[in-house]
């Protein structure tokens, strides 16, 4: 375990092994009315009439909502196309439709939940059915068009040309084709959604809830009720997880929505929705299925001279951030690698699954499942070590995106492969195979003879902040308090903290840029009564945007506390440099300002016989820039191991015609204690960036990326078998291994 | 529906209760008692963020009845620290930065305070098999594993 002094425990880590520190479920204010969304349960119907008499009389009953009641009955973080309620009597067009089995269509406030429970048995909605499409491919054609507004189910395509692709294929010695199958995972935090709405002191429409952006949540809640934005708050407490699963809304608008009109008919009590788990996993969006049709050329020396891909991801029944992630999907689906031409069309298609949206990787981990497996096949075909054939394409300074613009400065890939391989022995001798039983399978008795053991290699890089000219700043206030000298420095931001450790990391960073004792700083986060605008914690952003704006912060306070003000009281917004949106024919644009490097190493046992996977070891090697709290930057690497773990090995949400089978965690498994890998080593490397605060880059998220095809080139190495497609459940890797017997 | 009253301890505490007979133990815990330390993940028995201590044994709150709970001592995350000092697997699960959200955190740390009553010199096996019913989807349960063993050296450094 790292330990250092810049490794100081988390600020709130007392009250939460305490059980003091508050998340929105244990809130529990007095007089509170309970409320509870009903979900339409279908994924393609129009709404023919809806009759709540009856709910309404159910004793306890206060209220039901329903679309008539939405000022603005729209909203999304992207685009607005998705309706608050769905139902009747509302002016957004085609809000009578449900797209999605969970679309919201009625909320009923209850002096019990048992009284709510009852009144929603009791809403009698007449549905009128409408063809439900849930394949990618079927939605394409465009013969039922869901995306009513815009008229095609082709949420978004991006292309990329570059060079001359006849010349590429000319040039090439060998070619390539892949297809690969990536699954939906569900985020899993283990704290549900939960919310508690109120009219605060000063008049406004508040939620304390759990979620990612405190003023994007705000935004969209006063655009919903016609609020303008200072008559709303958005707090949030102790938030139980998060992996992009909150970056879009819960329960926000519904409870703003709640309090709102209760307070209009002379109620002032406060209404608190608690998610069970089912909710959960019905009632939000996912990491994003997806097909990637691709095709690599390279010369007998190992230089890749062209990639063609196509890749199609499926949306969902709404936009949320689908656009974004589509966009990173298509820069990162040729991997982090030069590419002197490429032709590459990705789609972003809307069906009546579950909404895609953002989930830790954000595209990466798509893209880099297609590129890193081809990647690892070309160094097969070719002979050449699969270390090596990265070396000889790998991005460098000055190197040129398939964007046609060139990487920002001080690009590391180099250094964390060779990092990586040499920490693992990847040029040693064959491994042995132990022998020993799997922990997850103790009931099965191995056949020694059928343990087959392999070693894989697959590296990664990630955007740090937002991209393609998405508006990107963050605010920091920074007080400092005293007298001669400074007593207390109190820093206020918007970040959130939803277990990355922010809060921590952010009070470090003002404790170093003003000169002080962290035990000298205050924090006040995450209330937007009080700190400014973050943006969001996603896209491995928030050390980054938040550091440098606390920086100059510090800098502009300190200035006036020389000048004996006091309290010395500054405030800066951080821009980081512009990027730019993709040419729509080309894609030349500026892609991103900062990005995060990562390679990974894996040893792994199969059980030929049963298809059983133990990973005996992961090695890690992220380059951080500098690393804030190095405890917390371990975790951070070990979190996302593990969960990238799941989705390769094990996390199989199933749905049929837009409904989701298992939302419950005893049949959508995440890795447990006895399923994680043997042994987790990180290897924190500090390459700074040199527009980052104290060299520092994001990191959360990239150890996500190459370790699924790591698994993949490990499995290969043991059986000489190549898996297109996730998770790898035991009945899938027999089934394979059998057809290649 | 019927109601029960019932006595017992929490936290060392007497208390004497009347509950619905199909109230679980985590919502009188929660509801009843606003003891919101014990989190419900799932009010399923399927990821242990709601264990607590019944008679000194780990239990999902929410497999529980609360009438079932009549004369018995419950321990929960609150319960955990004595006279004002955090009890050492508290001490060291924080330091160990087995924390990040914190959700499965109480669950986890009573998992791991009986593995300690039972079994002070726990094996990584041992540590493993008595946090198998606790989900966390944070750590990657590394530091878990870290912090529950410097908890056991910090509890056999006071005896």
């Amino acid at each position: 375990m790292m330990k250092d002094k810049t490794s100081i425990p988390r600020v709130d880590a007392l009250g939460k092994v305490t059980g003091l520190a508050e998340y929105p479920g244990d809130r529990v204010p007095e007089n509170f009315l309970v409320g509870k969304v009903l979900f339409s349960e279908q994924p393609h119907a129009r709404m023919v009439s809806m009759d709540v008499s009856a709910a309404e009389a159910v004793p306890g009953v206060v209220a039901i909502f329903t679309a008539a009641d939405v000022p603005v009955n729209e909203y999304g973080l992207i685009m607005p196309d998705q309706p608050v309620l769905v139902g009747l009597g509302s002016a957004k067009p085609y809000s009578d439709i449900s797209l999605w089995e969970c679309d919201h269509i009625a909320i009923v406030v209850a002096e019990t939940e048992e009284a709510a429970a009852t009144a929603c048995a009791k809403i009698q909605v007449k549905w009128e059915q409408l063809t439900i499409i849930t394949d990618m491919f079927e939605a394409m054609k465009d013969e039922v068009i869901l995306n009513r507004a815009d008229g095609t189910n082709i949420l978004k395509k991006y292309q990329i040309r570059k060079g001359d692709m006849a010349a590429g294929w000319a040039e090439a010695d060998v070619v390539i084709e892949g297809e690969y199958h990536l699954p939906y995972q569900e985020h899993a935090y283990l704290q549900p959604e939960a919310g508690v709405g109120y009219i605060d002191e000063a008049g406004r429409v508040t939620v304390e809830i759990g979620g990612q952006w405190t003023v994007e949540d705000q935004e969209q809640v006063a655009h919903a009720l016609g609020l303008p934005l200072e008559k709303v708050r958005i707090i949030y407490p102790a938030i139980g997880g998060a992996f992009g699963g909150r970056e879009d809304m819960s329960l926000q608008i519904v409870l703003g929505l709640a309090v709102m009109r209760l307070h209009e008919r002379g109620i002032d009590r406060p209404v608190r929705i608690v998610w069970s788990r089912e909710d959960s996993i019905r009632g939000h969006h996912k990491r994003h299925e997806a097909i990637v049709k691709t095709k690599w050329g390279a010369t007998n020396d190992g230089k890749i001279t062209a990639v063609s891909a196509e890749v199609f991801m499926n949306s969902g029944a709404y936009a949320y951030t689908s656009t974004k992630v589509l966009g990173n999907f298509h820069l990162m689906v040729t991997g982090p690698y030069e590419i002197p031409n490429a032709h590459l069309d990705s789609y972003a298609i809307t069906t009546n699954n579950v909404p895609g949206g953002a989930f830790r990787g954000f595209g990466g981990p798509q893209g880099a499942f297609a590129a890193e497996n081809q990647m690892n096949k070309l160094a097969e075909l070719l002979g050449i070590d699969p270390v090596e054939l990265r070396l000889k394409n790998i991005l460098k300074d000055g190197s040129l995106l398939t964007v046609q613009t060139p990487m920002p400065k001080a690009v590391s890939l180099t250094q964390v492969i060779e990092a990586c391989a040499d920490r693992i022995g990847w040029h040693s001798e064959q491994l042995t195979v132990d022998g020993e039983q799997f922990a997850s399978v103790q009931s099965l008795i191995s056949n020694p003879h059928a343990l087959k053991k392999g070693r894989g290699f697959a590296c990664s890089f990630k955007n740090v902040g937002f991209s393609f000219g998405a508006p990107e700043k963050c605010d920091a206030i920074i007080e400092l308090h005293g007298k001669a000298e400074i007593e207390k420095v109190i820093l206020r931001h918007g970040a959130a903290e939803v277990g990355q450790g922010s809060h921590t990391a952010l009070k470090q960073m003002a404790a170093t840029a003003v000169g002080v004792d962290v035990s000298r700083v205050e924090i006040d986060m995450s209330d937007t009564a009080s700190s400014g605008n973050s943006g969001s914690v996603s896209a491995s952003r928030m050390t980054f945007m938040a550091g440098n704006s606390i920086h100059k912060a510090a800098e502009k306070a300190l200035e006036k506390w020389a000048n004996e003000e006091r309290p010395a009281i500054a405030n800066e917004t951080y821009f980081p440099p512009a990027t730019q949106p993709y040419d729509p024919e080309t894609g030349v644009c500026m892609p991103n300002f900062s990005y995060g490097y990562v390679a990974e190493a894996v040893e792994l046992t199969v059980d030929i016989e049963t298809g059983h996977i133990r990973i005996d070891r992961v090695v890690c090697a992220n380059d951080v820039g500098k690393a804030i709290n190095p405890m917390l930057v371990e975790g951070q690497i070990e979190g996302a191991v593990v969960q990238a773990h799941g989705y390769a090995l094990m996390e199989n949400l199933q749905l049929k015609d837009g409904r989701i089978l298992n939302p419950y965690l005893s049949q959508y498994l995440i890795p447990g204690i006895k399923d994680i890998p043997t042994h987790v080593e990180s290897i924190i490397m500090e390459v700074p960036d040199p527009i980052g605060p104290w060299g520092a880059r994001g990191m959360a998220e990239m150890p996500f990326l190459p370790l699924a095809p790591a698994i993949v080139a490990a499995l290969h190495d043991a059986t000489g078998v190549w898996f297109n497609e996730i998770p790898l459940m035991p009945y899938k890797v027999v089934e394979k291994l059998r057809e290649h017997a | 529906m019927s109601h029960h009253t019932i006595t017992l301890t929490i936290n060392n505490e007497a208390e004497s209760l009347t509950v619905p007979s199909h109230m679980t133990l985590l919502q009188m815990l929660r509801e009843k008692l606003v003891l919101t330390g014990t989190k419900n993940g799932c009010a399923a028995g399927e990821c242990g963020a709601c264990t607590v201590l019944l008679n000194g044994e780990p239990v999902n709150s929410c497999l529980v009845l609360a009438v079932e709970c009549d004369g018995a001592a419950i321990v929960t995350v609150e319960g955990l620290a004595e006279n004002g000092r955090l009890a050492p697997i508290q001490q060291a699960i924080q330091e160990s930065g087995g924390v990040q959200c914190g959700f499965c955190t109480p669950g986890i740390l009573i998992s791991a305070h009986a593995l300690l009553q039972r079994n002070p010199n726990p094996t990584d096996d041992d540590i493993a098999e008595s946090i198998l019913g606790n989900l966390c989807r944070c750590t990657g349960y590394v530091r878990i594993i870290e912090g529950v063993k410097e908890a056991a050296r910090m509890e056999t450094a006071v005896i």
